[in-house]
């Protein structure tokens, strides 16, 4: 095809190429979020052909690629993707998508004041996936600081109309709690990223495509929960800024501008004032249910 | 104390929000926010940092602080030196002798 709106917690995502020599072809994870309509929040142009950044690019952040085997993560000193710079006005996330033993440098320009822009992929097949891994996730962190919404790790459950967020890094349990309560009913939003956004004065969580046929979902956010294993189930509530500060941990965040910072922390802060924060310690098994609804 | 003569300011690396009655500070270093160093500010803490203008020696902070929460001048003087001086060594505030103390050596003092 050659256009295609994706509807991806809420975020309306058009994606466009004008060019005949090739087909786009979301991925499978994608599919359940493409809606119809001409109306869009953003909107990607997809070019096939490589991008010479301007010389007065700066760089301004690099992640490394990171390889996680038996729990002992290790930084490669090999780049994954970049962003680069101009007067803090427009902005390049560079990467590189391999497919078939076939590497493919990728630009992604944007502005956080525009809602237009451009990907160049250098060598496109006949039929291309725009958003693959790991530039799904970015533009979606951007449309995040776009909107003053917080991307953050964590696994979200509806159960009975409520929405509970448990968030914490890599290990501390999230898909285990997303488990148990999936064995008891609960609709899973998603066990290990979210999307919170402000809508009409009141919070919501969402998920966003990871895994094939994702379906979209979203729930009402009623509380969160910092998790952590514990011999008995155990609820600390925090407040203030102590609760804005351990939110802000887990929230994923590229940090290499202080409006993004500032937009962050703002977010975060508006969001704490509403909804309850606790620390959760919980054992592994169903009793944390009850628990955590005996105490709300 | 020549200190009492120098000028704090509000680094351009921190990002500071006010939540309640408290501060939360992020520093940002290398244009790299450190998310392991978020510090955040009590109620007096946080007075002393919107007090904090650029332009209020640091005599006069304590005065302030002084007026604020009936104390006396022995026990501000000492919590506004040990908050400005825990503050200048995260890089949270910058500190400068007034302009007519350059002569007399203090330029150099450090909290």
């Amino acid at each position: 095809m050659k256009s295609y709106n994706l509807n991806i917690a809420g975020y309306i995502i058009r994606i466009e190429s004008d060019e005949n020599e090739f087909e786009l072809k979301p991925s499978s994870r994608f599919i359940r979020s493409i809606v119809p309509g001409e109306n869009h929040e953003v909107l990607v142009r997809v070019h096939p052909n490589a991008y010479l950044l301007p010389e007065n690019a700066e760089k301004v952040f690099s992640a490394p690629v990171i390889d996680e085997i038996n729990f002992i993560t290790n930084n490669e000193s090999k780049e994954f993707w970049s962003v680069y710079c101009i007067d803090s006005k427009k902005y390049f996330i560079r990467t590189v998508y391999t497919n078939m033993n076939n590497q493919s440098e990728v630009t992604l320009e944007f502005s956080l004041c525009s809602k237009e822009w451009d990907l160049w992929i250098e060598s496109v097949a006949e039929e291309t996936d725009p958003l693959a891994y790991p530039l799904d996730g970015l533009l979606l962190y951007y449309l995040t600081v776009i909107n003053s919404d917080i991307m953050i790790h964590a696994s979200g459950v509806n159960y009975r109309g409520r929405g509970y967020l448990f968030s914490g890094i890599s290990g501390k349990g999230k898909s285990t709690m997303a488990n148990i309560w999936k064995n008891d009913g609960a609709k899973i939003i998603h066990d290990d990223r979210l999307i919170i956004r402000r809508i009409d004065k009141e919070y919501f969580f969402f998920n966003t495509p990871v895994y094939d046929n994702d379906e979209p979902l979203n729930s009402p956010l009623s509380r969160i929960y910092l998790i952590d294993h514990g011999r008995k189930n155990k609820i600390v509530p925090v407040y203030g800024a102590t609760a804005v500060i351990m939110v802000l941990a887990n929230c994923i965040q590229h940090n290499w501008a202080r409006d993004i910072i500032a937009r962050r922390v703002e977010s975060v802060s508006a969001m704490c004032q509403n909804i309850p924060v606790a620390e959760l310690y919980f054992k592994p098994d169903s009793t944390i249910i009850d628990f955590i609804l005996d105490n709300e | 104390m020549e200190i009492l003569k120098q000028i704090p300011s509000h680094s351009l690396s921190v990002v500071s929000r006010r939540t309640g009655d408290e501060y939360i500070l992020v520093p940002v270093t290398e244009n790299i926010a450190d998310m392991d160093s978020i510090f955040t500010l009590n109620e007096t803490g946080a007075f002393i940092w919107e007090t904090i203008d650029g332009r209020k020696t640091v005599e006069e902070i304590i005065h302030i602080v002084v007026n604020e929460f009936e104390i006396d001048d022995a026990t501000a003087t000492k919590d506004v030196i040990d908050f400005l001086s825990s503050m200048k060594k995260f890089l949270i505030i910058t500190v400068q002798p007034l302009p007519s103390d350059n002569s007399s050596g203090t330029k150099n003092e450090k909290l």
